[in-house]
């Protein structure tokens, strides 16, 4: 059994990549080449919903860094959202790392950041 | 044509140089014909199956007539042909797979009009198969094989030299089909029922898993046996669920033969499919049942489902139609209760409620098809009682499987097939003693064995997901260590004292810095989530040991 999904959509100035399961040194490489890959070169920016992620350690973190990374140099944003009390949430408050990208609650709260910052950017 | 007409029964279409012939009502030598009667009626020959049988009916034909050639041709409904299936003296008839169209040629003329031909000069008659003409054949002397009414095939005899077949050839040739037809149709039946049989076999084998999942927390044995005589729709699955779920299937598809085993392969799939989605057991079955409804052929199933949590030994089912699962567990064990519901496909919008309960270390669920309790003139009850009392002791999966078997398997096989499946919550033992490969895969299954570890130990939720993220970190580590291009492994080891509970992760690699920022971080969530946290590096390898006290001690 594959231990995580994901899950790609696609909104008017973002796209959407709903993870679930678990995601370890197995799996997360892909999970950050296969959301880059999606990504549009005209999208103001992605939104990686782990709100369904049960399971998250180091190795993760480190790929969500380079997502970061990537899209800042094509000039995207991305906005991770993060339940409180989750267990990414938890995950990354133990590895005390600074936040890799903008936390929301929620998908809708995610976009509308998107829409927010490329409004402040025109 | 040199023939006398007056032999010409039916001739309305018959081609150039062919004569049919009337059956010659007399025969010259009585005791003749008593022997050539029993060469074709002798009992052995109906024990034979049907290749054998084609084979002696020609050598007895060949030497009761004295011809050198002789010839069968089956008829294939399907095509409208012939299809040459026996010869001697013209083998590559078979050899070559020679078809004839019905209607047309010497052999197809037999066949189309259902008379008997004589040809007493191949080479000034309307022959279709280039081979009797290769095979330098002069004179020619067919029958049709009929069974009933109903036209099976062709059996013709030719001769080398010039030969006048007579009415008494013709009498002798006759005997022979008509003996030989009835034999010829009957093994040719069972040839068709032992083929189909074989397909369905290795259908129903191959759609069968051909391992069982190895998910830590869980024993799982299975075993399907075919009926005596017939190839049913039974089946079973263990596969793996999203958050260390376990589901488990058994199932029965209403029918037998190549259908059933071929409807039994989208059933599980089917079922395998929504079960991923995360639907509960009821909810599956449900789904599965408006999966047949929607099939374009009518098809019912019946099935049980269940999904074992590994992470609260937790057990939910649900039933459509299928006989109640059985809970293994000594002197407590019993049949579970279920809610009656109707079998996958029988009605529109079956219901399947679920029920649930808690599976102990050591207990099993037992699901079973009816093949296993139904006896002709004995009460259901009655065999599932049997098979309570058969399993109440068995103490692994594959010992519940066993005692099944040996108990209700009656000596002389089975009337329907059976498919039988034990699920075991294992026992959580007091200390870990793991060695593990090196690969990056091994990192979910240590999350499930050591969740299940420490909850049996009494750790909560929150104790559990730090744990297991530093022990996970720290086992990482490990893996990365072990860049030989030799399969590696490492050890991982956990006992608890007093509510403190103590991990150790040990490789025989050789320790690599940190790499970038990410390993750093794998060492803070090892100190952040851990008492304490002792990294000893050495040239043999590197060992962490993690202590943690337990929250609610």
């Amino acid at each position: 059994m594959s231990l995580a999904d994901i899950q790609i959509t696609l909104a008017p100035h973002a796209l959407v990549a709903r993870v679930t399961g678990e995601v370890d040194m197995s799996n997360a490489e892909e999970m950050g080449a296969t959301v880059i890959a999606a990504t549009p070169t005209d999208a103001q920016g992605v939104v990686l919903d782990l709100s369904g992620v049960d399971y998250l350690d180091s190795a993760g973190i480190y790929v969500i860094y380079g997502m970061r990374s990537s899209l800042q140099a094509r000039g995207q944003t991305l906005v991770l959202v993060i339940p409180p009390s989750s267990p990414v949430h938890d995950a990354l408050r133990l590895s005390g790392a600074e936040r890799p990208g903008e936390m929301v609650r929620t998908v809708d709260d995610a976009l509308y950041a998107i829409d927010r910052s490329s409004t402040a950017q025109t | 044509v040199a023939e006398s007409p007056s032999r010409q029964v039916r001739k309305p279409r018959l081609g150039a140089g062919q004569i049919a012939l009337e059956p010659s009502s007399t025969i010259d030598e009585a005791s003749e014909q008593v022997r050539t009667s029993y060469r074709f009626s002798d009992p052995a020959l109906s024990e034979l199956p049907l290749e054998q049988l084609l084979d002696e009916l020609l050598v007895r034909v060949q030497e009761a007539l004295a011809v050198d050639t002789v010839a069968i041709l089956l008829y294939d409904e399907e095509a409208n042909q012939l299809v040459a299936r026996a010869a001697k003296g013209i083998e590559e008839e078979v050899e070559q797979g020679v078809r004839l169209p019905i209607g047309q040629g010497f052999a197809g003329r037999i066949a189309g009009e259902r008379v008997a031909i004589f040809i007493a000069d191949v080479d000034h008659a309307d022959i279709l198969n280039p081979i009797l003409r290769e095979k330098r054949i002069c004179s020619l002397l067919g029958v049709p094989l009929i069974v009933e009414g109903t036209l099976i095939g062709v059996m013709h005899v030719g001769s080398l030299t010039p030969r006048r077949f007579g009415p008494s050839d013709l009498a002798v040739l006759q005997l022979a089909a008509a003996r030989a037809a009835p034999a010829i149709e009957r093994a040719q039946l069972l040839a068709a029922l032992e083929h189909e049989h074989n397909v369905s076999m290795v259908l129903q084998r191959s759609l069968l898993p051909k391992r069982l999942v190895d998910v830590a927390g869980v024993g799982v044995a299975a075993r399907y046996l075919p009926a005596r005589e017939e190839v049913g729709g039974d089946w079973y699955d263990v596969f793996e669920l999203p958050r260390g779920r376990v589901g488990v299937v058994i199932g029965d598809v209403v029918g037998h033969g190549i259908a059933a085993a071929a409807l039994m392969g989208r059933l599980r799939t089917a079922l395998h499919s929504y079960a991923i989605e995360s639907h509960g057991p009821g909810r599956t079955l449900e789904l599965v049942d408006r999966f047949v409804q929607s099939l374009s052929e009518p098809a019912m199933a019946t099935a049980a489902y269940a999904v074992f949590d590994t992470y609260t030994s937790k057990i939910s089912y649900a039933t459509a139609g299928h006989l109640p699962p059985i809970a293994i567990s000594g002197a407590d064990s019993r049949v579970l209760e279920v809610t009656p519901a109707p079998p996958l496909g029988a009605f529109p919008y079956g219901r399947c409620p679920e029920h649930e309960l808690e599976l102990a270390s050591g207990e099993m669920l037992f699901l079973y098809t009816d093949g296993l309790v139904e006896r002709r003139g004995t009460p259901l009850n009655v065999g599932i009682d049997a098979l309570l009392e058969a399993v109440r002791d068995a103490r692994s999966p594959e010992e519940a499987c066993t005692l099944a078997l040996s108990a209700l398997v009656p000596r002389d096989g089975l009337r329907d097939d059976v498919a039988i499946v034990a699920l075991q919550n294992a026992a959580v033992p007091a200390e870990l003693h793991l060695r593990l490969p090196a690969e990056p895969k091994t990192l979910a299954h240590v999350r499930r064995v050591l969740r299940r570890w420490l909850v049996a130990r009494g750790a909560d939720e929150g104790d559990v997901a730090e744990v297991t993220i530093a022990v996970s970190e720290a086992c990482a580590n490990a893996i990365e260590h072990a860049y030989s291009p030799a399969p590696a492994s490492f050890e991982l080891e956990a006992f608890g004292n007093n509510g403190e509970i103590t991990v150790a992760v040990r490789d025989e690699g050789r320790w690599r810095a940190p790499r970038g920022t990410n390993r750093g971080r794998g060492l803070a969530i090892m100190v952040a989530a851990m008492d304490d946290v002792q990294i000893d590096r050495t040239s043999t390898g590197t060992e962490v040991v993690m202590r943690r006290r337990l929250r609610h001690t």
